[in-house]
């Protein structure tokens, strides 16, 4: 009994770290419909800076300033912020899909650092003895784990509470706006480009900080744990909960998180050790199919966007005389 | 085919961009061949509607079009042109990454090939200003010049109608005066010429009858020297409601 | 030395080139940023593989080396028939997924990430089959034949560098002086005019994604044979292909070209000076320094 508990525990506070990074691609693709193909790039970000701050000073690596866990988190989001501010300042004014590109080739670059720059990230053996939150206690799992979730769970519902409140408040309602109809909103006198901006990097930022959060609480970090493949688990979660909405984002965390970690176990349970990886890479086909699907199909996920109806949806026609 | 077939037609025409609230709702006209018909209105009565609906750019609900009696409603917009119908919409009516020639030869793509060389020839003999410059990118024309193009561009394939949605829009007034110099021309080789005008004044002076839409349905039409001083046609364009007035 | 990096930078350059050259010409008919399109490379070279190998095993005199090179007659046979099998399956995800995504008329960033999530499908689905061991169309060995002042290529790296260039003048040829290719253009710079003007717009857009199939084809395959085959091997190329169609300007296939052997050069000379490790981001500094510098790219027009 003691064991399912902890074990709930620990999987549900791995699943909120992707409800975290989650709400911040929704800020991004579901409130301003900016597409960021990245996302794994923003969050390798985040845990490496939060390791590197929080970590105890190593002889063979720079870095390790062995400040507070909350430092970490903080400079995490910075970072995040600074590097979709970056890359926004560089795409934002161009066709949409640009951003997509660079998006794409900015996970890959930070791939290639944190796998190349040895001094600094530890190279493929990636950063270890990463503070835990309560690491004093780790010797009750129990505690322990339950702490640990509190803790992550108070993370996603601040970031949650702040979303819905800027959701509702006129900087939210002017990306809206921006979103669905960007001539009017320019011609309001909102300077569209500069609020899609804003935008992008508080998504950056909160996926940074998700980064750090999940750093922290697995206590180590690699390069692989930064491959495309996060990228693509987070939006079939996005997806699937429903762009647009804050609580989709972090259901569809939940549900995929669940549903990935149960097939994961049904292969390991079934599947001969050597046909492991082929099994996986079918996993993988079945998430591609299902953001397709749902595309097709259900274009407003799971729970739909609240109050506004996405432009992205059905609507793209030139309602002119 | 009999002179008495109009060289287009339209029964009880319901087109829009969404089926629960079409912007043309319900228009009856038939325009003989040879005619030469302005299509007037005030602003949101649906005229550009209506053309693009004719062209087949935008989607017809109900009711039918029949171009020199066929009847045309379901056909693809891409196979208009070689049925006959010659369609220039007001803006973003050339292809300005290509050049002048490739425009032209682009049109003549739907024709056999052995006619398409003398067309090209013959549609470029109308126009000394295009045929100077056959290499030219389009995007380098002036408005005039590019109106000209436009205009080429859809008579390639000798139409029997030609429509323009709002020829004059942005020109200057004496360029202006050209395009309809130019449409007047068009229309005496016998090609029957549609047109949509804001510019009241300048196409009734050119045109034999002007058809007045208002909320979408068709509520006047006269020969053009009468219609210059119909105060009904005044009162549509101080923008007061239209008095009503029995239809024809 | 310096020569001979110079070489290698321009056989790489040439298969990203002809990539490129595919991405450019759907990118600007389609509108749409295709992350599939690296997949198809992969999917090409598979094919191409089936085929030559099923063709070598029933007829073992294919699959003897022809003349320098390091293939038999199986291999230009499976790429003929891998370009019609990639034709037929861009065609089939077209006609399910992104035509009717077009039909509803939703936003361009739609259909990226409808690409998006084709992309994974596709090529986890090779992962699966294949595994994501690498390999290759042959075992043959081959040895570079020196050419000038100490350079050295292989047959078959001659070979590839030829086909690109004999190929780009061709499709360039294709866009410019037929009626196909006007209305290609065309239909890239206005949809509904050209519907008006009597082009089929649905033919156009499935002849366009022919030819980029076709190019992800030979790109595939000349891959495979000069590097190996993986089901990653279109993936990896992906951001040099979007990096050159964009330095060379969306639309412009000289562009794309020319774009592609700069980057293979860059790449090579970073691998010269900088460390082979740092290779794949070569694409990325090209393509900001592109963005910030001449967004519409070397050859490119205005961007509309």
């Amino acid at each position: 009994m003691i064991e399912l508990v902890s074990y709930g525990a620990f999987f549900l506070t791995l699943a909120l770290t992707f409800a975290i990074m989650c709400l911040g691609l929704n800020v991004q693709w579901g409130q301003t419909g900016l597409f960021n193909v990245g996302v794994a790039g923003f969050v390798g970000i985040g845990a490496y800076v939060s390791a590197l701050v929080t970590t105890p000073d190593l002889p063979e690596r720079l870095g390790g300033f062995g400040w507070p866990i909350a430092v970490g988190w903080l400079a995490a989001a910075l970072a995040g912020a600074v590097a979709a501010a970056l890359l926004g300042a560089l795409t934002i004014r161009l066709r949409a899909d640009y951003l997509a590109i660079a998006t794409f080739g900015f996970a890959v670059v930070v791939q290639l650092c944190v796998l190349n720059l040895q001094s600094v990230t530890g190279g493929p053996f990636g950063i270890s003895f990463i503070p835990r939150p309560f690491g004093a206690l780790a010797g009750d799992p129990l505690i322990f784990g339950l702490l640990n979730l509190a803790v992550v769970a108070a993370v996603t519902l601040g970031v949650y509470a702040a979303l819905e409140h800027l959701t509702r408040s006129p900087w939210g309602r002017v990306l809206r706006a921006i979103r669905e109809d960007e001539q009017a909103a320019t011609a309001l006198g909102k300077n569209a480009i500069s609020f899609r901006l804003q935008a992008f990097a508080m998504g950056g930022a909160i996926m940074g900080l998700a980064g750090a959060v999940q750093g922290h609480f697995i206590g180590y970090i690699s390069p692989e744990a930064y491959v495309p493949i996060l990228t693509f688990q987070v939006w079939a979660m996005l997806i699937v909960g429903g762009s647009g909405n804050n609580r989709g984002a972090i259901l569809g965390a939940i549900v995929v998180w669940a549903f990935w970690a149960a097939s994961g176990a049904l292969i390991a349970a079934i599947v001969p050790p050597e046909e492991q990886a082929r099994a996986s890479a079918l996993k993988i086909v079945m998430i591609g199919l299902a953001i397709c699907l749902v595309l097709l199909l259900r274009p407003r996920g799971l729970l739909g966007e609240l109050k506004t109806v996405s432009r992205h949806v059905d609507d793209g026609k030139d309602a002119k005389t | 085919m009999t002179d008495s077939v109009p060289a287009l037609q339209t029964i009880g025409l319901v087109a829009g961009y969404e089926r629960d609230l079409p912007i043309v709702r319900g228009i009856d006209l038939a325009v003989a061949r040879g005619e030469f018909v302005a299509i007037l209105g005030p602003n949101g009565a649906g005229k550009s509607t209506y053309v693009k609906a004719l062209a087949g750019t935008v989607p017809c609900f109900a009711g039918t079009v029949l171009l020199g009696g066929q009847d045309i409603t379901q056909t693809p917009v891409h196979l208009r042109s070689g049925k006959g119908l010659g369609f220039v919409p007001q803006t973003e009516n050339i292809f300005t990454s290509l050049s002048i020639a490739e425009n032209l030869q682009l049109a003549a793509d739907v024709l056999p090939k052995a006619f398409r060389r003398s067309r090209l020839e013959q549609t470029l003999s109308r126009f000394p200003d295009l045929a100077a410059r056959p290499k030219l990118r389009a995007g380098q024309l002036s408005g005039g010049q590019r109106q000209m193009l436009a205009v080429a561009r859809a008579l390639v394939v000798e139409p029997q109608v030609l429509i323009l949605d709002e020829p004059s829009a942005g020109l200057s007034p004496k360029t202006v005066g050209t395009v309809f110099a130019m449409l007047k021309e068009i229309n005496s080789t016998g090609v029957t010429v549609i047109l949509v005008e804001q510019n009241v004044k300048a196409a009734l002076s050119v045109v034999e009858r002007g058809v007045i839409l208002v909320e979408g349905q068709l509520r006047h039409q006269g020969r053009a020297e009468a219609l210059v001083n119909d105060p009904m046609l005044a009162a549509l364009y101080l923008g007061a409601h239209a008095p009503q007035v029995a239809q024809r | 030395m310096m020569a001979q990096t110079i070489m290698n930078g321009l056989i790489a350059g040439s298969m990203i080139g002809l990539g490129a050259v595919g991405i450019t010409l759907t990118y600007s008919i389609l509108r749409f940023a295709n992350f599939a399109h690296g997949d198809m490379i992969s999917w090409a070279a598979y094919f191409a593989l089936a085929v030559s190998t099923a063709l070598g095993t029933a007829l073992p005199g294919l699959a003897t080396p022809v003349g320098p090179f390091s293939f038999g007659w199986s291999l230009p046979l499976g790429l003929i028939a891998s370009i019609a099998l990639t034709g037929l399956l861009t065609l089939l995800v077209d006609w399910l997924l992104f035509g009717k995504l077009r039909q509803r008329g939703g936003a361009v960033i739609i259909l990226v990430m409808a690409g998006f999530g084709a992309a994974l499908s596709l090529r986890s689905f090779l992962e699966f089959v294949f595994s994501s061991r690498p390999t290759y169309f042959t075992d043959a060995l081959q040895i570079a034949l020196p050419l000038f002042a100490g350079v050295r290529a292989t047959a078959d790296q001659m070979l590839g560098l030829g086909i690109a260039v004999v190929l780009v003048a061709l499709v360039h040829a294709a866009l410019t002086r037929t009626a196909a290719g006007r209305a290609m253009r065309a239909v890239s710079e206005n949809q509904a005019l050209a519907g008006l003007t009597g082009v089929d717009v649905s033919q156009t857009i499935r002849l366009a994604w022919l030819f980029g199939a076709a190019l992800a084809a030979v790109a595939g395959v000349m891959a495979g044979v000069l590097v190996q085959i993986r089901p990653h091997m279109g993936h990896d190329l992906l951001l040099p292909l979007f990096a050159a169609a964009i330095l060379g300007g969306i639309g412009s296939v000289p562009g794309a070209m020319v774009a592609g052997l700069i980057i293979g050069l860059s790449e090579a000379l970073c691998v010269q000076f900088v460390g082979a490790e740092w290779r794949a981001a070569v694409s990325f500094v090209v393509l900001v320094a592109i963005l910030l510098l001449r967004p519409q790219g070397l050859f490119g027009k205005q961007i509309p």
